[in-house]
């Protein structure tokens, strides 16, 4: 009895190291849950909304701004914390989520603050802050992933495990990001935009998670690239 | 046996098969968290608690489902099997685990009630690639469910045998969804070919062996008519085929009768035991009962009633030797009727 027991301990013990030993690798995303920080900058709204921060001194070839998209706690978009406040500055606090040069806050309750002195009420002007560039008609493949998730909230953050969530996600209101992987396993992120500009999350949700075609317009703002196109274009492949 | 329904009888053996259980779990579970964190630093507690607990209640399904055929054909396995019901509660706690987490995970904090976004989230209930295999996992959950919470004999007692049984045969429906759910899931999300094929293996392993099990217990059931004497008396098998202490089944007139040969004695009793249905004819006599190597319980050869204070009965048979040949008669005396067992020669 004694040496079966020990001999099914073992056999229990190869055997878990089998399974997790053929894991496939997991990719590099961070979610600094719980450590919050303050941040200060000017909010963008809309399509999805943003917190735009001054980069110090001189920035180069890089964005004057660099953007972060705001969240809240669970699988909502920050739109309702940062309500009213589009072109205005604040300071918030907040917990940060990055992957690759992608950068996202998830605001923490009752953390934003708006100062209503005059220079913060001056509204902001985008288009010379970070005027829009068109990178001209592209046909793209890859797949929806809510931003949240995929930037570092969850790891795996796509495919067919994580579509309900990435649903519920994007239908809270989260930036849905098209991703394009090239062949060597580069990821090319691009927030989407109908035709218009505007927010696409509730004519996207049947698409989520799949393997997926878009022809649209690419244009750069600042360090994010925007894919422009009518959601029912979007095609399965 | 079932009057006094204590939550667990302990015995040495339960508290040794409980702790290697429990052991067994810790060691799984531990190894695939700490040596998956080690080996994948990026990925989250939870998606490797989920995994660990996942593919951990999966295998032990596995190997729950495999103990039945194989002790048949093994009998060094009965000690397994008496305490299937064990193993069963603590694989459904483990699917519980994965279960709860992942609603917690992919489910929870957004503008739908958890449950329901199982369900409706991903409504690609049309699409075989994306459909919501989420819910198959769901309802599984809740057949194992219903499974552990009516493991006791408190529910079998009250439940009836038969309705406890085919209950509990929902087991295989379980299987079946969960086998969907781990294809339609993870199966599309690029998971290793190691993968695939230890499933592959894994349901080639059940579907292999209830099949030879079936195959089995069909040749048992073969009907016995062709030798009848005039009394009524079916010709069996020879003493000498029995071997001591032990049984020979066989097949008269679509029920299964047990024929027990010890001390010199031969006693037919029915095969089916009174608790589970377990095949009283793979048992053995026990100090003097008759054995049931499912979960233990007795019964007197002489009359089939189980020894006080237990209630269980099962029929007895009329049975002659003539020869070395042994004869039974196909009617069942009611249950617990005595009936002198026939003296032969003791070998």
């Amino acid at each position: 009895m004694k040496w079966v027991s020990v001999l099914l301990l073992i056999l229990i013990s190869s055997f878990s190291f089998l399974m997790i030993s053929n894991e496939k690798e997991f990719d590099n995303s961070t979610f600094e849950f719980g450590e919050y920080c303050t941040y200060e900058g000017i909010i963008m709204e809309n399509p999805y909304p943003r917190i735009l921060i001054e980069r110090p001194g001189d920035t180069g070839s890089l964005p004057k701004y660099s953007q972060y998209y705001l969240t809240q706690f669970g699988k909502f978009g920050g739109g309702e914390m940062v309500k009213g406040l589009d072109g205005k500055k604040v300071s918030l606090e907040g917990a940060l989520i990055y992957r690759d040069d992608q950068t996202m806050i998830e605001i923490k309750n009752n953390s934003v603050n708006h100062d209503h002195t005059s220079e913060n009420e001056r509204v902001f002007n985008f288009d010379s802050a970070l005027p829009k560039k068109s990178l001209g008609i592209h046909t793209l493949k890859g797949e929806i992933v809510d931003s949240k998730c995929f930037y570092g909230v969850m790891n795996p953050g796509n495919l067919k495990v994580h579509k309900a969530c990435a649903i519920n996600c994007i239908r809270g209101g989260m930036p849905p990001v098209f991703v394009v992987k090239d062949q060597q396993g580069n990821i090319g992120y691009y927030l989407l935009q109908d035709e218009e500009g505007g927010a696409v999350n509730k004519n996207i949700l049947d698409k989520i998670a799949e393997p997926l075609e878009i022809k649209g317009e690419v244009v750069k703002q600042g360090n994010i690239l925007i894919l422009k196109a009518n959601p029912t274009s979007y095609r399965n492949i | 046996m079932s009057h006094s329904y204590q939550a667990v009888g302990w015995n040495r053996q339960k508290k040794i098969y409980d702790l290697v259980i429990l052991i067994g779990v810790f060691l799984y579970i531990g190894i695939f968290m700490g040596i998956g964190s080690t080996l994948f630093p990026n990925a989250t507690a939870e998606t490797l608690m989920i995994r660990a607990f996942g593919t951990g209640a999966f295998v032990l399904l596995h190997i729950i489902l495999l103990i039945g055929p194989l002790s048949r054909r093994f009998p060094s396995l009965f000690p397994l099997l008496y305490n299937r019901r064990h193993l069963g509660v603590t694989m459904f706690l483990m699917a519980l685990v994965h279960g709860a987490f992942s609603i917690i995970q992919f489910h929870a904090f957004g503008d739908l009630n958890p449950i329901i976004s199982v369900f409706v989230s991903n409504g690609e209930y049309n699409s075989l690639t994306q459909f919501p295999f989420q819910a198959l996992g769901f309802l599984a959950l809740m057949i194992l469910f219903v499974m552990a919470a009516t493991s006791h004999d408190f529910w079998l007692a009250n439940l009836t045998a038969p309705v406890w049984k085919a209950l509990h045969m929902l087991v295989y429906v379980a299987y079946a969804l969960i086998c969907i759910h781990v294809v339609l899931g993870v199966f599309q999300s690029g998971v290793s070919s190691v993968y695939h094929a230890m499933l592959g293996v894994g349901f080639a392993m059940i579907v292999g062996s209830h099949i030879i099990a079936g195959l089995q217990e069909k040749e048992k059931d073969k009907e016995l008519n062709s030798d009848k004497n005039e009394e009524g008396y079916i010709k069996v098998c020879k003493v000498s085929e029995i071997p001591e202490k032990c049984a020979h089944i066989a097949t008269l007139t679509g029920e299964r009768v047990a024929v027990f040969n010890f001390d010199g004695k031969i006693a037919a009793l029915s095969n089916v035991c009174q608790h589970q249905n377990g095949p009283l004819g793979e048992g053995k006599i026990v100090d003097g009962y008759v054995t049931c190597p499912w979960h233990g319980f007795q019964y007197r050869p002489e009359d089939g009633a189980s020894p006080e204070p237990f209630t269980e009965k099962v029929p007895t048979f009329k049975v002659k030797v003539i020869d070395d040949v042994v004869w039974v008669h196909p009617t069942p005396n009611p249950p617990g009727t005595h009936q002198e067992p026939v003296v032969v020669e003791k070998k």
